[in-house]
């Protein structure tokens, strides 16, 4: 999601527009910062966006952060695969995926299928967080340890 | 001919069968677990798919595993080199049944020749000598006193399922043979899951000579000659050797010709090895069959001038052996050294570790066959082989000197390795004169 320019972020029409912005793209949250003021965007299961003001507004470069480019990759949690075969993204080629990018997940979530000798296997995620990254290609064939899904763990 | 194999092996050999693929024109999909995945023979594969981590158990031996590396890396076959699955018929059997080809014989010849007991029976089908034992396996400890009476003691017992040398005790007299039998069979369940033993005259000093065959699918089997691999220690094979020494050509055209003979019963297809024990009076014994590709295969390959290996492929892949028994001539006399990273000064123990910096031989005759090079790191995690160092000459004179002059220039630094127990044994005068036997390097060497 690309950084606004300018403007309050308690301006009504630029939370309106995030609003949307998140409908269109499908995301569930977004955290942003700009000068002292941070605001955080989060889609509820009844669809409907929750505005929650940060605690106490602080002076911080205005930036939005973008789940893809985290600067401190090293804390991110990156799911493996525990055998080796074939990738997919979802259970089947209509269904949506299981993760996407920005998604919230915990250890149980099913993060892809892994189909092996004609057995689908769903695998969990092992951790919380947020997706930061999917790092495979649907139908890509998969090795042992091979890194699937990166998560954020603090988000 | 198949388009892509897999590799589901590490190390030297599946360097040797990487190499036999480029030569033949056939893709190689290589295998490895996270200990190996830095091993610099991964890169000469097209492509190379790591099965699981460190521990063989976890990996290289994980069915599952290595049949989805198969069906994701688009092989047409699958070769299992030695040791792991290579023996493995529940192994043989899955390949089958996901029309994958298994590269080695079928199911059912592996199951029959891999119970020592059932390819016994086959042997005395085939009129192939047995050392004289039980009619089968032992049912009772009753059965064990009246057998060991009628063929003489001392006998030995010997678990079914067991191999590698192991599963097996001896007894010199009805008392030590009554206690023995019940221990042998407890141990033999809890080791391999399979509490039968059977019972054989023990032939004490024995000579191990085994004899590489190959079949093709179409009925077609020829010996490739003999290997003595009576330089041994604890049942692990140092030194091998073709010509056997002191083997008369009467008992050497008679040991091969039986070898031969015990594989068209058995109905064996791929590269196999009968192995004997010759006792000292020259009277050859079969003892049992290994259905896979050996470790020393390149003595027999230097001896004859037949890749095993492209061979076995091409016989899995359906074609006809490229030649006949008579185009099989041994030339020379070859020598192999097993370098191992182990010790010898310390009882032989593994030393894994980086190896800083390598000197590998070479000249007139001389072949090396190893996975490794100064900056690899040996695991802790399999078998301690580094290396085989061949040499093949004119004669065994000269291929035991030619042999202590390749093992001065090998120069390995960063583990202690077993060229220093080599050179002894090629330096000692039993060696020299054949005067040896399956226990002279613990009787002679090892205090």
């Amino acid at each position: 999601m690309a950084a606004e320019s300018s403007g309050d972020v308690f301006d009504i029409k630029q939370i309106r527009r995030l609003i949307e912005l998140m409908k269109k793209h499908d995301l569930s949250e977004i955290d942003l910062k700009q000068a002292d003021q941070q605001v955080r965007l989060k889609r509820g299961a009844d669809d409907l966006p929750r505005v929650a003001a940060a605690p106490a507004p602080r002076l911080a470069e205005p930036a939005a952060a973008q789940p893809e480019q985290k600067a401190d990759d090293s804390k991110h949690a990156v799911i493996t695969s525990p055998m080796v075969g074939t990738f997919y993204r979802a259970s089947s080629p209509e269904a949506a995926p299981f993760v996407k990018v920005g998604d919230r997940i915990g250890p149980e979530s099913t993060v892809c299928i892994i189909e092996a000798m004609k057995v689908f296997n769903e695998i969990p995620a092992g951790v919380s967080g947020q997706v930061v990254a999917v790092l495979v290609e649907n139908g890509a064939p998969i090795e042992f340890g091979q890194p699937l899904v990166k998560v954020d763990p603090e988000a | 001919m198949f388009k892509r194999i897999l590799v589901a092996n590490r190390g030297e050999i599946a360097l040797r069968v990487i190499r036999a693929c480029r030569e033949l024109g056939v893709e190689s999909v290589a295998i490895c677990s996270e200990a190996d995945r830095d091993a610099s023979y991964l890169e000469l594969a097209d492509e190379a798919i790591c099965v699981g981590p460190a521990r063989a158990a976890d990996s290289y031996l994980r069915i599952d595993r290595v049949i989805s590396a198969a069906e994701i890396g688009n092989v047409q076959a699958i070769h299992p080199g030695y040791g792991f699955l290579s023996e493995n018929a529940h192994f043989a059997e899955v390949c089958r049944s996901c029309d994958i080809g298994f590269i080695g014989p079928t199911p059912e010849a592996m199951a029959q020749l891999g119970d020592k007991n059932s390819a016994r029976a086959l042997a005395l089908e085939a009129k192939v000598p047995c050392v004289p034992g039980s009619d089968g396996l032992l049912s009772s400890e009753q059965e064990a006193l009246e057998t060991a009476r009628r063929i003489g003691y001392p006998v030995l017992l010997k678990a079914t399922a067991g191999g590698g040398g192991k599963g097996m005790r001896v007894a010199s007299n009805d008392l030590t043979l009554q206690s023995a039998f019940q221990q042998a069979a407890a141990e033999a369940q809890a080791a391999f899951g399979n509490p039968g033993i059977y019972l054989e005259r023990y032939v004490e000093r024995p000579r191990h000579v085994e004899v590489q065959i190959i079949g093709d699918m179409h009925g077609n089997v020829v010996h490739l000659w003999e290997r003595d691999c009576t330089t041994q220690r604890r049942h692990q094979k140092l030194i091998e050797e073709s010509p056997s020494p002191q083997l008369s050509p009467e008992t050497r055209q008679a040991m091969c010709e039986a070898a031969v003979r015990l594989a068209k019963t058995a109905g064996y297809h791929s590269t196999g090895t009968v192995e004997f024990i010759v006792d000292p009076d020259g009277n050859f014994f079969f003892i049992e069959v290994n259905s896979r590709i050996q470790v020393e295969h390149p003595v027999t390959e230097m001896i004859t001038g037949v890749d095993l290996i492209k061979a076995q492929i091409r016989v899995a892949a359906g074609e006809p052996l490229s030649f006949t028994q008579d185009d099989i001539v041994p030339r020379g006399h070859v020598i192999e050294c097993r370098i191992n990273a182990e010790d010898p000064a310390h009882g032989f123990r593994p030393c894994p570790g980086r190896i800083e910096k390598m000197i590998v031989p070479g000249g007139f005759g001389v072949r090396f066959d190893s996975h490794v090079s100064a900056g690899y790191t040996v695991p802790p995690h399999y078998d301690s082989l580094i290396g085989k160092l061949i040499v093949h000459q004119p004669t065994r004179r000269e291929a035991i000197e030619t042999m202590q002059r390749a093992l001065k220039e090998l120069r390995v630094e960063g583990v202690a390795t077993t060229v220093p127990i080599h050179l002894e044994i090629l330096s000692h005068s039993a060696f020299h004169d054949s005067k040896i036997d399956t226990t002279f390097v613990e009787r002679t060497l090892l205090g």
